[in-house]
């Protein structure tokens, strides 16, 4: 029940081997953890949730983090883990799809929280509120009570990006866990461990690029992992960036360099390949930014070129995406090292 | 209970009956009460439909009829206390709960105020008085009704909650229209529910009988009003309610922070109009530190977990002086694996050693915070406060400590700067990872490291200043666009293009002011301000929304500016309000606009246009129940 609820991930289009054979079901839902234990990352408050799948007692608690970093999934799997059988009848599961309007607050909660399920001791029925940053004030107003009134048989969970969009008199009633983006580490364990035992063939490098694309969202790795070796059936470097339509970072990083050591005549035309290849300019300064700050520079250097950057990438948003923009951003980058290098 | 058949998620096994007390099966009112007596731990609490065991008087019988949803809730209770074996089952915020005035974390002076409130009003209940209404303001979590539920208790009086019944859904009420079910909103039952305390005075009235207790009303949660009209509909309840209550009630209204995105708006209009009607204004102000902690390390020694004080006080001064939050993080910290272990044995050797072991644990994650503050910045990631991991961010920048000069390693850069343009490398790790291990967001760094960084740039350095400013400036153009995507509809391009932009913004200003503060002064003890630019900025954002949304209620058949808005319409309301007492200088506007576009002769066109309006109005009201 609980992983069918889940919204379905973009799958790629099955390439036309596996697609006759089978119907495959998407890697993130196939892997998504069914224990509290296998949460990865931000293992301080994983252990603690440990802990309650153990002893039981759950308190009502507060989620919050970026997407893709296990908030659902460590919950999905507590209230499992807590309730085991009783699951079905126990846990009431609403995310942004389901209607919660405030009367749907007001009656399901409600009657959710008053119907009684024969539980062993120190287990609670639990209601999951999923994306509970959506949920409009009026309605978390209508929760507040419910939530003191039945905290003998009902505890809740709710997860969300962004804390402060939960009003306060329910952010007080809960304990707040906060979830960070996952390390490029615990996302390369996990996509190792996916990818022995789906036995998809790669190079390093791959990984290293679905990483790359990931940016700490676990969701998306995994998404572009899936894509990858169904496009392709081999996980490297091109094939990934092709799935993933974004511009290589490799290449990106040759023009930075390329600026750094003042040929800007290669520089412009790295980019007018770049370009040339369709993508828009919005992708290229997504990477190029990624690229500036992970590169090693100077610390006045790797400063003006962020800001140059986010003035860039201001006026794409703007509208003015032309090859001239990147351009002009590529000499304004070049003039930066220029007053800064020394005679 | 007509209503009730129609929720389907209502169901009792049977089976279940087994582990509760027969005697609550039963379904005599008295046994209700006495349930309920049971349930909230003999104190002496109960549900407004305790009446309903006297000789039925007419208005009794109506009150009990709409608190009977009430009573049924709390007939669930007796269930769950069966079903309770082990000790350990409650949230300790329910479990610590206040029992006595003495163990009321809220200020005495503040107690005592209530204290001779409720008193006055208990004691000389058959005389005269004013007004019946106190009004508590407060924050979330800082004791509202714990202090009225303890009071109440420790006076003997018996504490009616006001609270509402469980609604039928919208669709089921149009799937069964035809079975004479009636749809009511939730303000529709607080109206009738104000009306019938006025009227009757039912609860005198029965109380004349006997010994039976004084009564205190308690309304916690008002319904919520969306909208001018309904919330036109509230005002007026609760007037009524203030002049016309014959029983002390009190009314407890929980106040925002200013920089919430939910609407605060009624809040203070509601908070006046209160007053204005002749309510006893208490307002609670936050706990202390200090008295949080007291409460915390209350718990620790009964619960037999041994913390160190510094874990306590980092807790307590996370929750914002919101005693709940600090107590339910408290009872979450405790979960940590070692520390149940530990807990078990308890001698003062193992606790030295725990402690150690917990900072060991934990240093992966303290290891960012910086060495000085190892044993210190264990969790951070629990208390409601966002800005407490944030500020420990920020002392990094703003301190700006680097590493001693070494010429080695200058060489060996392919690139070589200008002098002025050359610092040393950062003693700290890249600035993007700090700020995303303190959770930090783009705005509010900004905002902080604007109000605070004069205070870390030494007195002579106009240059440093000048560089940082500009830096700070570009930062919070780059973070504009963010801005008005925000306020505007959320598209899923804007969700795309925030991903650049408020990362780049966040990197500007924080590199900004580490570049720009090239002679930091010595590191001195500095009090962190809040900066105040970002709270006149959402006050002003939050203004701007009010009379958007007044303009659109205003709005049909005529256009206007925010300007005249403000200029025109908002100082015409104020001096109609000031000539009626009622506060609907709102319609009375409508008409003298209405009947000015239109020639007074042709009363008919007025007439249809008013209606519209009203019709317009009750559409309104529709979606607001």
């Amino acid at each position: 029940m609980a992983s069918s609820s889940a919204p379905p991930p973009s799958t790629p289009p099955p390439s036309s081997l596996s697609a006759s054979s089978y119907y495959e079901v998407p890697w993130v839902e196939k892997y998504r953890p069914t224990k509290v234990a296998d949460v990865v990352g931000n293992s301080d408050a994983v252990s603690r949730l440990q802990v309650i799948a153990r002893e039981g007692n759950m308190p009502n608690i507060i989620l919050s983090g970026p997407p893709g970093t296990g908030k659902t999934t460590s919950i999905l799997a507590l209230a499992h883990e807590l309730l085991g059988p009783h699951c079905k009848e126990a846990v009431l599961e609403l995310n942004a799809s389901d209607d919660r309007g405030i009367d749907v607050v007001r009656n399901k909660i409600k009657m959710f929280a008053q119907k009684k399920v024969t539980l062993p001791p120190g287990r609670h029925k639990i209601i999951i509120l999923d994306e509970a940053d959506s949920m409009t004030s009026a309605a978390q107003q209508a929760l507040r009570r419910t939530m003191e009134i039945y905290s003998n048989t009902t505890r809740f969970a709710l997860a969300c990006n962004t804390s402060s969009k939960i009003i306060e008199p329910i952010q007080s009633r809960c304990a707040l866990v906060r979830f960070s983006r996952l390390s490029d580490q615990e996302i390369l364990e996990r996509l190792l461990t996916v990818v022995e035992t789906e036995k998809v063939p790669y190079v390093p490098g791959g990984l290293e690029a679905i990483i790359f694309t990931a940016d700490g969202d676990m969701r998306q790795a995994l998404n572009n992992l899936q894509a990858t070796f169904s496009g392709f059936h081999f996980v490297n470097e091109e094939n990934v960036f092709k799935v993933c339509d974004q511009p290589h970072p490799l290449h990106v990083k040759n023009m930075i360099r390329n600026v750094l050591e003042g040929k800007f005549d290669d520089a412009c035309s790295g980019l007018k390949q770049l370009y040339d290849l369709g993508y828009s300019p919005t992708d290229i300064i997504t990477t190029l930014f990624r690229v500036v700050k992970n590169y090693d520079m100077a610390e006045y250097l790797k400063l003006e070129f962020l800001k140059e950057t986010g003035f860039a990438h201001m006026r794409v948003c703007d509208g003015v995406g032309s090859l001239l923009q990147l351009s002009g951003l590529l000499a304004k980058l070049a003039l930066v090292r220029e007053t800064a290098k020394a005679p | 209970m007509g209503k009730r058949k129609t929720a389907v998620v209502c169901s009792t096994s049977p089976e279940e009956d087994a582990g509760r007390k027969q005697g609550s099966r039963s379904s005599s009112s008295k046994s209700f009460a006495a349930a309920r007596k049971r349930t909230r731990g003999g104190s002496s609490q109960c549900g407004v439909g305790e009446i309903s065991d006297k000789p039925p008087s007419r208005g009794a019988e109506a009150f009990a009829r709409l608190s009977e949803d009430y009573c049924e809730c709390l007939q669930d209770f007796p269930s769950t206390q069966g079903m309770q074996c082990s000790k350990g089952n409650e949230l300790w915020v329910d479990k610590y709960k206040p029992s006595s005035p003495a163990q009321l974390a809220v200020h005495k002076k503040k107690v005592e105020e209530v204290k001779n409130w409720l008193r006055e009003r208990l004691i000389a209940s058959k005389e005269k008085f004013g007004n019946h209404v106190l009004l508590i303001t407060g924050q979330a979590g800082v004791g509202k009704s714990a202090a009225v539920r303890v009071l109440a208790a420790h006076m003997g009086a018996e504490l009616c909650e006001y609270s509402t019944p469980t609604p039928t859904l919208w669709h089921e009420h149009v799937h069964n229209i035809n079975s004479g079910l009636s749809y009511r909103s939730k303000l529709d039952e607080f109206e009738a529910f104000v009306e019938k305390i006025g009227k009757y005075s039912l609860l005198s009235s029965s109380n004349a009988g006997a010994s039976r207790k004084a009564t205190i009303i308690l309304i916690d949660d008002l319904p919520v009003t969306n909208g001018r009209v309904a919330f036109g509909r509230l005002k007026k309840c609760l007037t009524a309610l203030t002049r016309f209550a014959q029983l002390p009630t009190v009314i407890l209204v929980t106040e925002y922070h200013r920089t919430d995105n939910v609407p605060t708006s009624h809040f203070e209009e509601l908070v006046s109009l209160l007053e204005r009607a002749g309510a006893y204004k208490v307002a609670f102000n936050r706990l202390t530190v200090n008295s949080i902690k007291k409460v915390l390390s209350h718990i620790c020694q009964e619960e037999k977990r041994e913390l160190p004080s510094i874990q306590i006080d980092q807790i307590a001064k996370a929750s914002c002086g919101d005693m709940r939050n600090a107590i339910n993080s408290l009872q979450f910290w405790c979960l940590s694996p070692d520390n149940l272990l530990i807990s078990y044995v308890s001698n003062s050797m193992d606790i030295n050693s725990r402690v150690l072991s917990d900072s060991n644990k934990l240093s992966p994650i303290v290891g960012l915070f910086g060495h000085e503050e190892l044993n210190c910045g264990t969790d951070f990631s629990y208390g409601r406060d966002e800005t407490l991991t944030l500020f420990h961010a920020l002392g990094k920048f703003l301190h700006n400590k680097r590493e001693v000069m070494d010429q080695i390693g200058l060489e060996l850069e392919s690139l070589t700067l200008r002098e002025k343009f050359e610092r040393n490398p950062l003693k700290m790790d890249a600035p993007e990872k700090v700020l995303s291990q303190a959770y930090g967001k783009a705005r509010p760094v900004t905002d902080f490291l604007h109000e605070n960084v004069l205070d870390f740039i030494s007195d002579g350095a106009i240059d440093d200043t000048w560089l940082v400013t500009s830096y700070l400036s570009d930062a919070d153009c780059l973070l504009a666009s963010s801005l008005l995507s925000h306020s505007s509809q959320k598209l899923t391009e804007m969700d795309d293009s925030q991903r650049v932009s408020q990362p780049v913004a966040a990197s500007v200003a924080i590199r900004g002011v580490l570049f720009g503060n090239k002679q930091p002064l010595s590191s001195r003890w500095h009090a962190i301000r809040s900066p105040r630019l970002w709270q006149i900025e959402q006050s002003a954002q939050h203004h701007k929304n009010k009379l958007m949304v007044e303009r659109f209620y205003f709005s049909n058949g005529f256009s206007l500016s925010l300007s005249q808005m403000v200029t025109d319409y908002m100082p015409s309301i104020k001096w109609l309000g000031s000539h009626t007492t009622d506060d609907n200088g709102h319609e009375k506007l409508i008409q003298c606009i209405t009947t000015d576009l239109i020639p007074p002769a042709d009363n008919f066109s007025s007439n249809t246009i008013e209606s519209t309006f009203r019709e317009k109005i009750e559409d309104d009201e529709i979606e607001d129940w």
